[in-house]
């Protein structure tokens, strides 16, 4: 039974997948705790989508994926800035047509050159068959987002918790924010890689989300998040050797089983919680 | 090969109808959409829909409607999760619509179906089968009507709710017809330009009309009028260049939006940096009178 179950881990790539996979959910996990306390978990969504076309270009011309997808995620946060400042269009209409053009731009170079660059790669990720450079590149964006993040978290906190009171301690709230933007378009490379352009922004939301409904302090919310994020990734990948099925979809479902989990039986913040107190004042022994 | 050449084709003149058709729809429900802020709710039940199609193929009902019921729960889901816990709305919006769209991925990679992702996702507009046509005629055409019907609620609905309710509208009503409208547009929409972009369709043309005008009539028919012209011009460039003919449409929208955001007559770049040149001269030009 136990040698059954263990088969997976008899192949290299299965081995390499799952190791992977949980590091990236980890990083992502860790960062989507800035990401949803700032608010800008649709910000993940469209610069996932953004990276596309520069995934395509570094392919054609032979450049690193990561600085190709790194570029136009710049790009675009350039360009949804510079739409905002200059339109009267509200922030999510203006993130929308940014993030869609790009996408579209990176669709139209891939069906231009079927050959060289395969779709399903990008869109859904491909973690079981990845190259050996590619894996070199985001174990170090990962090892990297990951020293950042350690490093400056208590900053990062603070800037997303609230902006006014970082600047008025005399934090430079300009590098935080840029700091912010850098990591999620490297760590969207990075899960790019691992769940495809579509299912990112679940890995950089749901754990976060999951630790939130948890605790109420960030340092515990921090490990949580972590512990939800490395946990499903692991197992989604080794779930996808026995369904056969598309290794980022497994991840993220089983994120969003766990979440489903913490949203009803959390102690303080889940529903059946809220339940239990509503009921709790309002029976009669109570009053 | 001249420039007459796409319309000798059978399958590039529906395309360039089915475009039409869908354009239309879109770019009419982009104008509410943008005034409600409800842009990126589009993009949540556009891959929302994903599980329900699948379902439906299991069940042998209509795709549509697995996919409208599954668009429409997304949207249901999020506002429950909004409403029943601490988490704000856009994350509560990513969390379930990439659960639903994973959850579609897995159920897709485990059946055996004659069903094409490729072509829910990046959509098939050059090769519309006579059922599917039929089907976005019926979808389309009953959202138009719907949306051009409630146009006034649901303008009063999305420009200001307190209002809308303070006047006797039905604002849970509303918000619920806005939602199956969006989902119904959705679904009518997939076989055209797929569930990933047609995103873009409820976005772009409202943003462009915003530029260019103060009067929601007007900017109705501006948005339509932009979409219509993408969407022909899309797909006619798209069969010279060989290209995906969806990514085609959406980028001549991102172009039209460059266009207006520089030249609109009173928003544009141009036009502001010109007045505030006149201002300017207008206010240097006394001083040099009197000096």
């Amino acid at each position: 039974m136990i040698e059954h179950l263990l088969t997976p881990l008899h192949y290299e790539y299965m081995v390499k997948a799952i190791l992977v996979s949980g590091l990236i959910g980890g990083v992502c996990a860790f960062l989507s705790c800035f990401i949803i306390l700032k608010g800008w978990s649709l910000m993940g969504d469209a610069l996932s989508h953004a990276i596309v076309p520069g995934v395509a270009i570094a392919w054609l011309v032979g450049l690193p994926f990561s600085l190709g997808a790194f570029i136009a995620g710049i790009l675009a946060t350039a360009g949804m800035a510079f739409v905002k400042t200059n339109t009267r269009l509200r922030e999510d209409a203006v993130i929308g047509v940014v993030f869609t053009a790009f996408f579209a731009l990176g669709l139209l170079l891939i069906s231009l050159n079927p050959s060289n660059l395969n779709l399903k790669t990008i869109v859904f990720g491909n973690i079981l068959g990845i190259a050996r450079n590619d894996l070199i590149q985001v174990v170090a964006i990962s090892v990297f987002a990951l020293g950042i993040m350690a490093c400056r978290w208590r900053d990062l906190l603070l800037f997303c918790f609230d902006e006014n009171h970082a600047r008025s301690l005399g934090i430079n709230v300009r590098v935080l924010h840029v700091t912010l933007l850098t990591l999620l378009s490297a760590v969207a490379v990075a899960a790019l890689q691992t769940v495809g352009a579509l299912l990112v922004v679940a890995m950089l939301v749901t754990p976060g989300a999951t630790a939130y409904l948890l605790t109420d302090r960030f340092g515990k919310m921090l490990a949580l998040a972590c512990a939800v994020g490395a946990g499903c990734s692991i197992l989604g990948a080794y779930a996808s050797y026995w369904l056969n099925g598309s290794t980022g979809g497994c991840i993220v479902v089983l994120q969003t089983m766990v979440f489903v989990l913490a949203l009803l039986l959390a102690p303080r913040h889940g529903l059946l919680a809220h339940h239990w107190q509503r009921w709790k004042s309002s029976s009669p022994t109570n009053a | 090969m001249n420039w007459l050449t796409p319309f000798q084709f059978d399958f590039m003149l529906r395309a360039f109808g089915v475009g039409i058709l869908v354009g239309t729809i879109c770019a009419l429900l982009s104008c509410f959409l943008i005034l409600k802020g409800w842009s990126l709710m589009g993009d949540a039940v556009a891959h929302a829909v994903l599980p329900g199609i699948v379902l439906a193929w299991l069940a042998g009902l209509p795709l549509a409607l697995g996919a409208f019921v599954s668009g429409l729960f997304c949207s249901v889901a999020t506002g429950f999760i909004r409403e029943n816990t601490r988490i704000k709305e856009d994350t509560a919006m990513g969390i379930v619509f990439t659960g639903l769209f994973a959850l579609g991925m897995v159920m897709f990679s485990k059946i055996e179906t004659d069903l094409h992702l490729n072509h829910i996702l990046f959509g098939n507009l050059l090769g519309i089968t006579q059922g599917d046509l039929a089907q976005t005629l019926v979808v389309g055409i009953v959202t138009f009507v719907a949306i051009l019907f409630l146009r006034k609620d649901l303008l009063l609905f999305c420009f200001d709710a307190s209002h809308a309710r303070s006047i006797g509208l039905n604002t849970r009503w509303l918000y619920y017809a806005l939602l199956s409208l969006l989902s119904a547009t959705i679904v009518a929409s997939l076989q055209a330009v797929g569930i990933i972009l047609v995103i873009a369709m409820l976005i772009a043309p409202g943003c462009v009309a915003r530029m260019l005008t103060d009067r929601f009539s007007t900017m109705l028919l501006l948005a339509v009028a932009s979409a219509v012209v993408s969407s022909v011009v899309g797909i006619y460039g798209s069969f010279f260049i060989n290209g995906d003919t969806a990514a085609c449409i959406v980028l001549t929208q991102a172009f039209l939006f460059v266009l207006a955001m520089l030249f609109a007559p009173k928003h544009g770049l141009v036009a502001k940096k010109y007045a505030a040149q006149i201002a300017l001269r207008s206010l240097v030009n006394p001083l040099k009178g009197t000096g």
